[in-house]
């Protein structure tokens, strides 16, 4: 007996002299910490870059943005051939709200919103005061384009989206948030729009400059018929920006860098970025599933022209549907507001207002015409100048947001018709108590 | 490190023992003449004076001379007591062997006991059980053979993702899988399969290299492994050398397979049928003609589809006849001293689905030595190498198992035997042609062990386990491949995760008065995890003659990662056994994990369980009918601590855009993360009747999990889509039956009757953000509900007016609406089953044996969510079940089939129209047996020899549709875990002979 407590005080003796429990303390190495990545400078400025990251994700700008738009705001113009119900329900517009794409696109939107106001809650961060103001351009106007999506796709005149101008850290409370009004989540973009001009760089690389700020502000006042604002800030862009128009019409798509023509893109690399565009407009061999969405005789009926380069830009697939040129470059970037659009807002804002401001709008639209060989105009109508958005901007996600703006309809749906709006997604429904559904679903 | 070593040295030490008057030497051995080491010797009267057998079986005593009598006593054999005569001190003892069912020996964790001490609810399974079935992993043996454990592959492929669920399951997020343990080390079990469908990392391991697997199901047994013993511990013993003659013994065996069911499809006359019918349908006569044929004309490929060119039957395409082959050889044996066992096993398994392969290699050694009457030592070593060729997942069109929605007007191949490119969805067959997957799977676990008989009844035992396991995979995709616009691509990865294990613990055995006994373990261990990842992908290869990732042009994306965990626990358990008949057992242990968030580092583990052996109290004693009688009892409580390394951090990782680098917020942190807890009550009866002729246990217990892990869904509002929090409780509650019987014994004639039965009742308790529903894809999890539910809106059929699909609006009963924006979901079925059960009976007639097992699970439904494509009645023009043809016609048709209507939506949406019963009964297995007599063997110096035919899955019998009742989506991305089928293959049927030689 004496042995055994022998063995047994050594065993206790033993015991607490391996047990460090240091061991028990493991720091991950694929990622860090809310305390390392909100000190300092370097992090909160790549935090800044994750929100560029998220921009180019598939549920954002990396595509089904543009797609949803444009599926939503055809009549017969594209088929959608492929097996994914979700856009074939966005050309048929009985959009369901567990439609899972519609859930991402939501979701990507607001992670793009939170990474935006980490970095603006951060920038005393941030001690060269000339960076500071670059990174507080570039997240706000970031977080406008962002806003300016969830608006257009969920929102309709009055009810908007949640607003969130500050970020959330902490994420183990309650937290439900109510909508908006449409006037307060306006504000809020036309504001972050408005001090990113004042304070952004002119050049700033395939980042965000002054110029991408304004020309969002243009499409936006567009939107809202503030055309003179419209107009304004796009003759700004057209006059001051130092861009061109690309040399002929193919030019101004699938590059690896930014053309002349390209006052903001989302940057794709076989590396990084999602391009669903790609994905569901190109051919097998350009990377894509085949052709999912093809163009139709409907679209091409609207061109005036047989030699406009536009009305031929596309190619057959093995079935021998026609696919757009816009998008064969796998890895290409994906050209998101380009000096042509500027142009038309011009053109349309001065023929709005029956100004000259920069330009006539005749020769603003012919401008557009002449680089893609179709016959100048000499006589121009409202009219005109949205069928020639339709002739240059098609597949860039303008589709519905024209009808909406110009009070048309599309399958015979009038353009505030409930079903134009996307329904808020059920998952949001689901953990948000505050939340509010569209009407009609 | 040094203190361990100072202490072992300490250790060395000897004990010397008190003299007495009289003195007797003696042997042991087991009717073979083999020493027995280590029996138990008891002096009877004088309770502090007895011995154990040396390394040859032998003792020497000196006892006292009131000493009458001895005692016998070791695990695994009968007891024997030995009156002493005047005269005699040279005495010749002879165990027998204990075939008493109450004395099979168990393995529990950090020792072995007795049936007859055991008060916990532990099945056994030894390799009789579990040799010589046609599969290729281990954990698909154990099926319907032990009660309370359900065991299904996902799916048919041979690398397929085992689930194990013992006593239901009792974590809603988090890993479900029982912690394995080989020989005292906890294995790897991570899938690592990078394609997106989840892979069995066990599959290493060869069934013919086990003696025995133990399954620990309450509380009070695997309470000793802590924060991992909340979904049971499987401990798995390898084969041991055993004292005697070399013992060479050879199994070869080799087996065609097919599979179980293949979802019959329209032909091509059907299809053309039905698919004209739903486009004039939808777009009228001539527009609506025109569509089909146009998509006839290209679908075709250019052959003459009017007169019935092409037929193709893609189901024969995907599937394909296996095969199965198994070589191992073994040569065990071993003197007082040594004993050792050394093995090398070959697999090739050829899969039902084409371009899904299997070969394994493995072996393995185990020696022990004793170095002296005190001390042994040995180690135990497996290798293993495993080379798979792999498919798709199942959520990828060039999956060959979703070509049955190809159309049958489509020819498989040109005319110049390359595959056709010009399919509806694209052709597998390109995939399986122009790319290839293969996953090498290497593994090594072993571990050295030392044993030291400090006194007669302390022990201390140190054992030092590592465990490797190392997954590299390789993919390459041609030119040809679907989706390819970047001349070739070519992904590599390994995972190696590295495991080591030092436990050291005393063990004390105690007898007092000869009835009574005393066991304490007490010990401490640590274990270190280790994952390191790497992976690379390219594009633009040179052409498809190259390969290898260092011919890419461009290097697309690396990954590489560095994860740890660490445990440290403590933990000391002891049992007493009073009388022979009242048993109490006590366990406790304490773990702190890195895992755990930084406020809850440590738990603590305690369980206790009581038995009472009644058919030992006189009163039973002389009632002859009544064998064994045991009532028991247990509680405890254990943890679950798979909640992945850092779940509890607050994370931001590295992304880039245009080659530059960012930071994202990927997953919000929590501080008071922890383990999730389990409580567990079993109580259980064990009886025995006519000598054990029918022997049977009942148990029932009740499972109560708390502080689950959830990521709990977070508006996406919040920029997030959820946070890992310890919120909500789930039970399981049920009741396990086993029944033994042996219908006839007689000398050449006998036949035995197995059968085990369970039920498990799951419900929810309650739930984050104040019992708030949470639903994932169509699973449900509801307060007072199985976990999780089908939660889906109610089919109601077609309208007999026009043919419209209609859904009630709110469950059974309500209305009915073709508008399907106005339906609610309901619950709508179970995702598991409530029932589970297993039959084996065993028939011998000489040497000619038959045994089969049957496998039944009732009361679980399955979604079968491919159903919208392939039974959507012409929805889309992939290929349609053939039951689409009881379609909706004309007016007052009554069908459950809507009209078809190309691109119409008509009843395709998500619902219970493709929600089905997954009961199903199977053989499992059946084997028939014949040992050649030892009258022929004698001659050529064969011990004993056996042909046998066996066979796996050979009879089905279920109501389900789809391939088979138990495959599932294999897809991470599809919800596996809720019950989804997504055409996902059957399980393979097999055939196979073979041949058993012991020299």
């Amino acid at each position: 007996m004496n042995h055994l407590i022998k063995y047994i005080v050594l065993l206790f003796a033993f015991v607490t002299i391996i047990s460090c429990s240091k061991e028990l303390n493991v720091e991950p190495t694929l990622s860090i910490s809310d305390n390392v990545a909100l000190t300092s400078e370097e992090n909160i400025k790549k935090i800044l870059i994750g929100a560029y990251h998220s921009q180019a994700l598939e549920g954002n700008h990396g595509g089904y943005l543009q797609i949803f738009s444009d599926l939503i705001g055809s009549d017969n113009q594209v088929s959608w051939n492929g097996t994914f119900y979700e856009p074939r329900e966005a050309l048929n517009k009985s959009m369901l709200p567990n439609n899972g794409i519609i859930g991402l696109m939501w979701n990507s939107l607001y992670e793009s919103v939170n990474q935006t106001n980490l970095v603006l809650d951060h920038l005393s961060v941030i001690k060269d005061e000339n960076e500071k103001t670059r990174v507080e351009g570039e997240a706000k106007f970031l977080r406008a384009l962002t806003y300016f999506e969830l608006l257009r796709l969920f929102g309709n005149d009055v009810k908007a989206v949640p607003l969130r101008t500050t970020s959330v850290k902490d994420f183990s409370g309650d937290l439900s948030i109510k909508r908006s009004t449409t006037d307060e989540v306006i504000t809020l973009i036309i504001n972050d729009l408005q001090k990113a001009a004042g304070i952004l760089p002119k050049e700033n690389g395939f980042y965000a400059d002054k110029y991408a700020a304004l020309a969002l502000l243009a499409r936006v006042q567009l939107y809202l018929g503030n055309y003179k604002a419209a107009g304004g800030a796009a003759h700004d862009v057209i006059a001051n920006s130092g861009r061109a128009l690309a040399p002929n019409y193919a030019a101004a798509f699938n590059h690896d860098v930014n053309g002349s023509e390209d006052i903001f893109a989302v940057q794709i690399t076989s590396q990084s970025g999602q391009n669903v565009l790609i994905t569901f407009y190109a051919s097998e061999e350009n990377g894509g599933r085949g052709g999912d969405i093809s163009i139709n005789q409907d679209y091409l009926n609207i061109f005036d022209d047989p030699n406009d380069v536009r009305s031929k830009f596309y190619y057959q697939n093995a079935k021998g549907d026609f696919l757009t040129n816009k998008y064969v470059s796998q890895f290409g970037d994906i050209p998101l507001i380009r000096l042509a659009e500027m142009i038309l807002i011009r053109a349309e804002c001065n023929q709005r207002l029956n100004t000259a401001l920069g330009a006539s709008p005749i020769d603003d639209i012919n401008s557009i015409r002449i680089r893609s060989s179709a016959a100048v105009l000499t006589t121009l109508t409202l009219g005109d100048i949205i069928k020639e958005r339709q002739r240059e901007l098609a597949f860039e996600g303008f589709a519905i947001y024209d009808i909406k703006r110009t009070k048309s309809s599309v399958a015979s749906l009038p353009f505030d018709s409930p079903k134009l709006v996307m329904p808020i997604p059920q998952s949001e429904m689901n953990t948000n108590k505050l939340m509010e559904q569209n009407d009609g679903y | 490190m040094k203190q361990l070593f100072l202490f072992l040295l300490l250790m060395l030490g000897s004990i010397s023992y008190s003299l007495a008057q009289k003195s007797i030497k003696g042997i042991v051995t087991d009717p073979n003449g083999q020493a027995i080491i280590g029996v138990n010797i008891i002096a009877d009267g004088a309770p502090k004076i007895g011995a154990i057998t040396d390394i040859d079986g032998k003792f020497n005593l000196q006892l006292p001379n009131k000493v009458q009598s001895l005692t016998f006593n070791f695990l695994g054999y009968e007891t024997k007591t030995i009156n002493l005569s005047d005269g005699v001190d040279d005495i010749k003892i002879i165990l027998e062997e204990s075939t008493k069912l109450i004395d099979e020996v168990m393995v529990i964790g950090y020792g072995s006991t007795s049936k007859r001490n055991l008060t916990d609810n532990v099945a056994k399974l030894t390799s009789e059980n579990i040799s010589n079935i046609a599969v290729s992993n281990f954990q698909n043996t154990m099926s319907g053979k032990a009660a309370g454990v359900r065991i299904n592959q996902t799916n048919g492929k041979v690398e397929g993702g085992i689930n194990v669920r013992i006593r239901g399951t009792s974590s809603l997020s988090q890993a479900t899988e029982p912690l394995y343990v080989l020989d005292g080390m906890p294995l790897i079990n991570q899938n690592e399969s990078s394609n997106g469908a989840v892979m069995n990392p066990l599959l290493s391991l060869s069934s013919s290299e086990i003696e025995s697997i133990d399954i620990l199901k309450d509380a009070s047994s695997a309470a000793i492994y802590g924060a991992r013993g909340a979904n049971g511990v499987v401990l798995i013993t390898t084969k041991k050398g055993k004292v005697g003659k070399t013992n060479v013994s050879l199994n070869i065996s080799s087996g065609i397979s097919s599979p179980t069911n293949v979802i019959k499809v329209l032909n091509a006359a059907q299809y053309k049928e039905l698919f004209t019918e739903a486009a004039i349908n939808s777009l009228g006569e001539d527009a609506g003609k025109a569509e089909a044929e146009g998509f006839f004309d290209f679908v075709s490929n250019g052959t003459d589809w009017r007169n019935g060119a092409v037929d193709t039957d893609w189901g024969k395409v995907a599937f394909k006849d296996g095969s199965q082959s198994d070589m191992d050889l073994s040569i065990s044996g071993g003197d007082a001293k040594t004993q050792y066992f050394f093995g090398g096993t070959l697999n090739k398994t050829k899969g039902i689905i084409l371009g899904n392969d299997l070969q394994r290699l493995s072996a393995r050694m185990n020696l022990k030595h004793q170095l002296s009457f005190k001390i042994s030592a040995g180690m135990n070593l497996g290798i293993s190498k495993t080379i798979i060729d792999r498919v798709a997942n199942d959520n990828e069109f060039v999956t060959p198992s979703s070509s049955i929605e190809q159309s049958p007007l489509s020819p498989a191949l040109n005319e110049d035997g390359t595959p056709n490119p010009n399919t509806l969805y694209p052709n597998f067959l390109l995939e399986d042609r122009y790319a290839d997957f293969t996953t090498n799977l290497h593994r090594i676990t072993g571990k050295v062990f030392a044993e030291y008989n400090i006194i007669q009844n302390l022990k201390f035992n140190s054992d030092l386990g590592y465990d490797l396991s190392n997954q590299t995979e390789n993919q390459y995709r041609g030119r040809l491949t679907p989706f390819m616009a970047t001349n070739g691509f070519a992904y590599n990865s390994n995972a190696k995760s590295e495991n080591y294990i030092w436990s050291n613990y005393f063990t004390y055995n105690k007898e007092i008065n000869k009835t009574s006994l005393l066991t304490v373990v007490a010990g401490q261990e640590f274990s270190n995890s280790d994952r390191i990842f790497n992976s690379v992908s390219g594009v633009q290869f040179p052409s498809d003659d190259f390969k290898s990732i260092s011919s890419a042009a461009e290097i697309t994306q690396g990954k590489g990662s560095n994860e740890r965990y660490n445990f440290l626990s403590y933990f000391a358990r002891a049992s007493f056994m009073l009388q022979d008949k009242y048993f109490v057992k006590a366990s406790i242990r304490r773990d702190g994990s890195s895992r755990f968030g930084a406020n809850q580092r440590y738990g603590v583990f305690p369980a206790m369980s009581v038995g009472w052996l009644v058919s030992e109290e006189s009163f039973l004693k002389d009632f002859n009918t009544i064998s064994l009688l045991k009532v028991r009892a247990s509680y405890g409580q254990l943890g679950n601590s798979e909640i992945g390394n850092f779940a509890s951090k607050s994370l931001y990782n590295g992304v880039s855009y245009n080659r530059g680098s960012g930071i994202r917020l990927t997953q919000p942190g929590n501080n008071d993360l922890t383990w999730e807890k389990s409580k567990q009550l079993d109580l259980g009866i064990e009886f025995g009747l006519f000598k054990d002729r029918i022997s049977s246990e009942l148990d029932f217990y009740s499972k109560r999990t708390d502080g689950l892990l959830f990521n709990v869904p977070l508006p996406g509002s919040s920029g997030q889509l959820g946070i890992n929090k310890n919120i909500g409780e789930v039970e399981n509650k049920g009741i396990e039956l086993v029944l033994n019987s042996k219908n006839i014994t007689s000398k050449n004639f006998e036949w035995t009757t197995n059968l085990n039965i369970s039920n498990n009742t799951n419900k929810i308790i309650s739930l984050p953000n104040n019992n708030a529903d949470i639903i994932f894809f169509t699973a449900l999890y509801r307060v007072g509900h199985a976990a999780p539910t089908f939660y889906l809106p109610e089919y109601a059929g077609v309208d007999p007016n026009n043919g419209d699909a209609l859904y009630y609006t709110d469950g059974k009963g309500s209305e009915t609406t073709a508008n399907y924006s106005e339906v609610k979901p309901v619950l709508a079925g179970n995702t598991q089953p409530t029932w589970i059960g297993g039959l084996t009976n065993e028939v011998s007639y000489k040497g000619l044996a038959l045994s089969f097992t049957f496998v039944g699970e009732w009361g679980a439904s399955i979604y079968n969510a491919f159903g919208k494509f392939t039974s959507s009645n012409g929805d889309f023009f992939g290929n349609q079940t053939v039951n689409q043809l009881n379609r909706w016609q004309k007016v007052g048709d009554i069908t459950e089939v809507p009209q078809a209507r190309l691109y119409g939506g008509n009843g395709n949406a998500i619902s219970t129209r493709y929600l089905q019963k997954a009961d199903f009964i199977r053989l499992r297995n059946v084997m028939l047996s014949y040992d050649i007599p030892s009258s022929i063997l004698g001659k050529v110096k064969i011990r004993n020899a056996r042909i046998y035919l066996s066979g796996v899955n050979l009879l089905t019998f279920t109501e389900y549709d789809g391939f088979d009742p138990e495959s599932r989506a294999d897809a991470n991305s599809l919800g596996s875990n809720y019950g989804i089928d997504y055409e996902s293959a059957p399980q393979a049927k097999t055939t196979s002979i073979g041949l058993n030689i012991n020299f």
